[in-house]
Order: structure tokens, then sequence, then C-alpha cells
């Protein structure tokens, strides 16, 4: 779905300092951005503002044709947004079932319905056999692939990850970017992350949109935007 | 040549102190369970036929509704304050910890007062409202009221365990149940009480144990329970045997609640992130739903706490001037003598044993480490029992080898009171050193061993200096634990030795309710005062 930030900023209460300022942007139906910066740059709270897990202090937030908040006025609470969110632990809740947590925010479904877009979601990421396992008998990666399909389970307008490949270890992290990549595509899921790591942005996105301060510093195609940090490392080497 | 072992082993000199201090801790309780299969008397069979049926049913019912009511209250607070925003809800975060400051006994005969003919619900209601309503209505000196004692007096073990996971542990879990689309009451029951269960279970543990614990509430209320009867048929029949077999059951029951909370604890380990946790964004409540969480939270917090201490602090001026004289500094200077010395020894024991289970590794120092906490477990008429009977032994004992006239020494001293402060309360200190010597970890220890340092000097140099907040922390915790303590007390002090607690129940026992309320405020104060200390320095030390 489309999705419209414009002049989104925040600060915590009783503080005046901006973690984010006046973070405008655009996405395309379908399209995979990713939000780089260092941490402490504000990307994570951007993440959790469009998520409506924390109130900003101004701005507007579309997505499609519902308005999330309007110029600093939550409308619309966190469980109505209907949006999917991968969390940097995956937080998949202990005491279920990996089909207990991919079905979870599927309860007004039909059951039949429900049982169907399991099995979708279970094929999606290639682990129908996995279903009745409890999350602390999964790999890391495997945990990650059951979060994911949660977020996407209730066909969410936008999907929101939060450092995705964080808590893999290294040698998982290539493997998993082309897969995730491929997976979100599938969907076609219009898609925000955060990351830190240029590698994970230059092969997991469309559009990359570097963030200091809470605020825009650059924005483009993963080629173009890494152009110029690419002649600046060559330099100083 | 002979090799020096890297850690300490139980055979040298560090491990053997520790095994042998436990070892000394747990013998009145070995004691105790060697005496249980004694034959029986002629009391015991009378006991059995006619009144162990009321006391197991008493004590076991008492038990269930204070531990069901106590999750119902600890948890909906925990919730409330961690999720919500509302007025007065930073003030209540730890103010809804203060009822644990007044000892069950204190709010039972405060609340009797309150509620009595003479009392000011009754006056109020006869004097400006011309009403006179039966007696019935106000009689709380039964099972029902004594669980409304326990339950407002004892919640906030659940509530302090519960809201400290939340805010570890369930954040992100939380969040994802919302962004999911989860609302509030179905994120609270499909999510939160489920993922917490290990903590509700840990703290409504506290809760029955201090339940079982009881005698000052259930003997004020004139309730039948296993530490009533335990008390009745040793003072009352001077039957010890039949005593202890009634502690044997006891013993059982908890040792039944034990085993219960480690299989309700779940076999599944749960793996929870290793992320910096947020904490949990409050939401913020509006109309209706705001009025409803400010009464619901307001009242328990009055209930709890201001109604019993503004109450005492009224029956207090008015006999402070007769109460508070020559012989009542006595008392204080007697419960402080006796709590200083058992919290001293206790965090002496406490670090010798912490620092010799944190180094050595195998069976005996993890036997050893479990059996020290095993003392808060055992309910204090168990233990009194326990202790004056392997006291008289020693007595004697010593006599024997003395070859002296029939003389008690140990147990009419009050060495007999100290050391059963001391089992009871080893766990609190315990904890404390423990979760010190946790925070620290051992890399301090191991550089200094690298930089040529031994054992012992390592011990006193470096080990004992970075614990310094968690040895006063435990001191403190031990302190006003036994400053509350009553039944250990009523039983083991030397004769005419009273201390606040002691004069407390005595004065409430002989129907002089308003007498009793110096001594129990002053019990309250230094109990708030130190939980108002912890909740402002120690929570907010960084880890």
């Amino acid at each position: 779905m489309h999705v419209s930030i414009s002049d989104l900023s925040f600060s915590y209460p009783g503080t005046k300092e901006y973690i984010v300022s006046d973070f405008s942007l655009h996405m395309k139906e379908g399209e995979i951005l990713s939000i780089l910066g260092e941490s402490g740059s504000g990307k994570s709270t951007i993440l959790r503002l469009l998520a409506g897990l924390e109130e900003p202090v101004k701005g507007t937030v579309r997505v499609g044709d519902k308005v999330f908040c309007d110029h600093g006025n939550v409308v619309l609470p966190v469980e109505k947004r209907g949006i999917g969110m991968v969390f940097q632990d995956y937080a998949l809740f202990p005491h279920m079932t990996v089909e207990a947590n991919i079905t979870f925010g599927l309860k007004r479904w039909r059951r039949r319905a429900r049982k169907e877009r399991l099995e979708e979601m279970l094929a999606l990421i290639g682990m129908e056999e996995y279903k009745k396992r409890y999350p602390f008998e999964l790999s890391g990666g495997q945990q990650q692939r059951i979060a994911l399909a949660r977020a996407l389970a209730p066909n969410p307008s936008l999907l929101l990850l939060d450092e995705p490949f964080s808590n893999l270890d290294a040698h998982l992290q290539h493997r998993i970017r082309a897969e995730l990549r491929e997976t979100i595509k599938q969907t076609g899921t219009t898609t925000l992350f955060v990351t830190h790591d240029q590698e994970d942005a230059r092969v997991l996105a469309d559009r990359v949109v570097m963030v200091e301060k809470g605020t825009v510093q650059k924005a483009g195609r993963p080629s173009e935007v890494f152009k110029d940090t690419w002649n600046e490392k060559l330099l100083e080497v | 040549m002979k090799f020096k072992h890297i850690r300490p082993t139980t055979t040298s000199g560090w491990g053997a102190a520790a095994v042998f201090l436990v070892a000394i801790l747990i013998l009145p309780t070995l004691f105790l369970l060697v005496r249980v299969f004694q034959p029986a008397s002629e009391n015991w069979d009378h006991i059995r036929e006619f009144m162990l049926k009321d006391y197991f049913v008493d004590t076991i019912s008492i038990a269930v509704w204070t531990g069901l009511f106590s999750v119902a209250v600890g948890t909906t607070l925990a919730w409330l304050v961690s999720a919500y925003d509302f007025p007065f809800r930073k003030t209540l975060k730890w103010a809804l910890l203060l009822p644990l400051a007044i000892p069950p006994y204190i709010g039972a005969y405060t609340y009797h007062g309150i509620l009595d003919y003479t009392g000011v619900v009754q006056m109020t209601l006869r004097n400006t409202f011309g009403l006179e309503l039966s007696q019935a209505y106000f009689d709380i000196m039964h099972i029902p009221g004594a669980v409304f004692i326990f339950t407002i007096f004892l919640y906030p073990y659940v509530y302090a365990i519960t809201r400290a996971f939340f805010a570890s542990q369930a954040t992100s879990l939380i969040e994802s149940a919302r962004v999911l689309g989860s609302g509030p009451v179905q994120t609270f029951f499909r999510v939160v009480l489920p993922v917490s269960r290990a903590a509700i279970v840990a703290g409504v543990s506290l809760v029955v144990l201090e339940v079982l614990n009881d005698y000052g509430v259930v003997s004020y209320f004139g309730i039948q329970t296993f530490s009533t009867a335990i008390f009745q048929t040793w003072f009352s029949f001077g039957d010890i045997d039949a005593a202890i077999k009634l502690a044997g059951i006891l013993m059982a029951i908890v040792m039944f609640i034990l085993l219960l909370e480690k299989f309700l604890r779940g076999r599944r380990k749960f793996s929870y992130s290793t992320t910096k946790v947020k904490p949990l964004k409050p939401v913020r409540l509006y109309g209706w739903k705001k009025a409803v969480v400010v009464g619901y939270t307001g009242s328990v917090f009055l209930l709890g706490f201001v109604i019993p201490v503004v109450q005492l602090l009224y029956w207090a001026a008015l006999t402070f001037d007769y109460i508070f004289t020559k012989e009542f500094v006595s008392y204080i200077w007697n419960s402080t003598f006796v709590a200083s010395v058992s919290a001293a020894a206790i965090v002496v024991i406490a670090i010798l044993v912490a620092n010799y289970t944190r180094m050595a590794k195998g069976i005996v120092p993890a036997v050893t480490a479990r059996l020290t906490i095993l003392g808060y477990s055992i309910p204090g008429a168990v233990i009194a029992v326990g202790v004056i009977s392997f006291f008289i032994f020693l007595d004697e004992q010593l006599m024997t080898m003395l070859g002296a006239s029939s003389s008690l020494v140990l147990s009419t001293s009050v060495v007999m009171l100290l050391f059963a402060y001391v089992i009871r309360f080893m766990a609190i200190g315990y904890n404390s050193i423990e979760s010190g010597f946790e925070k620290v970890g051992m890399k301090f220890t191991e550089a200094s061993r690298t930089l040529g340092m031994g054992w012992t000097e390592t011990f006193f140099k470096v080990d004992v200096k970075l614990i310094r907040p968690a040895i006063f922390s435990g001191f403190i915790l031990v302190f006003v634990d036994i400053l509350k303590e009553l039944p250990l007390t009523l039983i083991l002090r030397p004769f005419n030795f009273e201390t606040l607690s002691t004069m407390a129940y005595r004065y409430a026992n002989d129907e002089m309710i308003q007498e009793a309320a110096v001594a129990s405020l002053f019990i309250v104060m230094v109990s708030g005062i130190a939980m108002y200390l912890f909740h402002t320095f120690i929570e907010k030390e960084p880890n």
C-alpha cells in the first residue's frame, strides 16, 4: 500500500532534543525501503512511531487510505493499524506453538480461512513440518522466519522490520538476506526496515534512506547512495 | 610437590567452614525429622481423631483463598501500573508495595478495632446517622476475614515480582501482541498472564508460605490452624511430642507447596530476549476507564496502608504519653539488639557460604546453596519446635558432660532466639549477597588472583568490597523482617524479654488495642522507611 509520512517529529516528554525531526518519506506500493543509520540516529524510533508504539510530537502518517496520525494527533491506536512488525528479538510468544504464534493476529478470521492462511504462510517460509514446535526449539534463523510469517499472516498494509539480521550469525546473514527479499516480494507487501549495515540495505532494499540525528541525509537507489561513501572509503585507504 | 587447588574445595578452610555452618543451621530441622516418627502420646490420638481435620481444612482454605485473591489483586495492579498512564501512577507504583510494611497481625487487630462496636465505623453510623446494625456485619474474626487481612497485606509479593517481570522481560511480547491487533484485555489474558506464569507462581508461593508461617492473625481471630495448634499442644498440653508431629505435618504441606511451585513454573524454559529492553510505553487513559482504574488502585492502597496507618496514628496519639515510658525504650532496644545481632550473623554467614558456592563446583556446593535458603520456607512454629527441642537436648548433653545439677542454660538464653532468627531469615540475606556476587561476576576476583593475591587476600581486599551494596541491603532487609517477626519471638524469647512486636501483640490480645498502636507504628514506620530507601536508591542503581 502507498505510504506517506510528512514532518514526523519525536522527542521524549520533558526534553527539547528531537530524536526524530521533520522526517518525510513517500513509498510506492510493494516497495522495499531501508532506513540506514548508526545507533542513536533515531531510525528505530521512526519504526516505533509508524507502528504506533510511540506518540509523535507532530507529523502526519498515511498508509493506503488510512490516516495513522494527523498533525501529531494519534488517530488510530496500534492494534487498529493493521501493520506487520518483526521485532529485533522476534518476540515470538514463548508459551505458544509456531501455529498459535502465526495465527495470533487472525482471531477474527473464519476457522477455515485461518487454517488455509497458516498453511500458506508455512509454505511461504518453507517450514510446514514445524507448526507444532515451540519457539525455543527453533534455531535463530527459523525463529526469524516464523516472526516474518506471523507479521505477514494478517495481510498487513505495511511491514516493518527492526534490525532483522542483528540476532543472526554472520554466515547465516548472507543466505537469509536474499531469502527474505524473495519472500517479501512474493507477497508484494510494502516494507520498511531499519538497519545499521550497508550490506543489508544494498542487498534487500529497492531504495535507501540514510538517517542521521532523526533527519534524512541522503536518499535514493542503493547503488546511487553508496557510490559516494564507497569513494570516500577508497580515498581513506 | 604439594598442589594447591585453584578453586576452594570442600576440604579447604573456606569450604569446610561454609559446609559446617550450613550443617548447624539444618540440624534442628533434622532433629525434628527424627523425632516425628517416635511413638505417639495419648494427646496425639485425641488430636488425630478430633482436631486434625479442622486444622487441615482451616489452614488449607485460608492459604488457597489468600493465594487466589493475591494473584488477582497483584497481577491486575502490576499490569495497570505498567501498561497504563493515569493520575497518581508514579506514586502508586511504589506506594502499592507499602502494605508489606504492615505485618498482618498488626493489620488484623487494627481492622478489628476499626470495625468494632466502639470503632470509628460503627460510632459514625450510630452517632451521625443513627444506624445500629447487627454486629455480624462488622465481624471479621473468621476465615474470610483472615483471607482479607492476608490478601491486602501480602499481595505486594505478587505485585512486586510480576511488575519487575513485565518491565524486564515482557515488553516486546506485549508490543508484539498489540501490533498484531490484540486489545488490552485480550493481551492481558492471552499473553501477559501466561508468559509471566513463573513470576506469578514465585510471588504467590511467598504469600502462601507467609500465611502458613503466620501465628498472630489466626490466633487473634481464634482460628484453628496448624500454627496455633502447634503452640497450643505445646503450651496448654505441655506435649512436645504431639507438637512435633503437628509440625511434621505442616512441613509436609510446605514441601508439597514447594513441589507444586516447581511443577507450576513449568519444565519448559522460556528463552527471553537478551537485547536491551525498553520499558513498556504506558497508554494514557481517559474518561470512565481512568476513573475506574484510579478508583481500584487507589482503594487497594487505602485499604492496605492509609486506613490502618491513620487509625494507628490516632490511637498512638491517644496513648503515647503513658505508653512511651522507660520500659518502652527498653523494648526498642531489645528489638534493635536481636535484629542487628542476627542480621550481622546472617550477613557474615551468607558471605562465607555464597563466596564458597560461587567458586567451588560440584554437588556439595550446589546442595549447600539449596540448604542455606531452606529455612525461609519453614513456618515459624516448626522452627520454634525444632530449635527448642534441639536446645533442650544440648542442655541435657551439657549437664551430663559437666555433671552439673539440672539447670537449663542454653534453652533459656537469648541465644536460642537468635539462632532461630538466623535459620528463618538466612535466605533473605543469602539471596541478596548472592545476587551481589552475580552482578560483579568473577572477573575482578580472577584479575586479583593473576596479580598474585591469594584466596583469602582477594576475599577481603576485592570480593567483600565490591559487594558492599549487597551486604548493606541484605542487612537492612533481614533487620526489618526480624523487627516484624512474631511467632519465633513470642515463643523463644527468654522470660520477661519483650520486643516491639511481642508488646504490640500482647496488648492487642488483652483487648488493649489502642495501647498496642505505638509499638505497631514503630514497626510500620521503620519498615516503610526501609522500603522507601530501597525503592529510591537500590532500585535505581544501574546494573
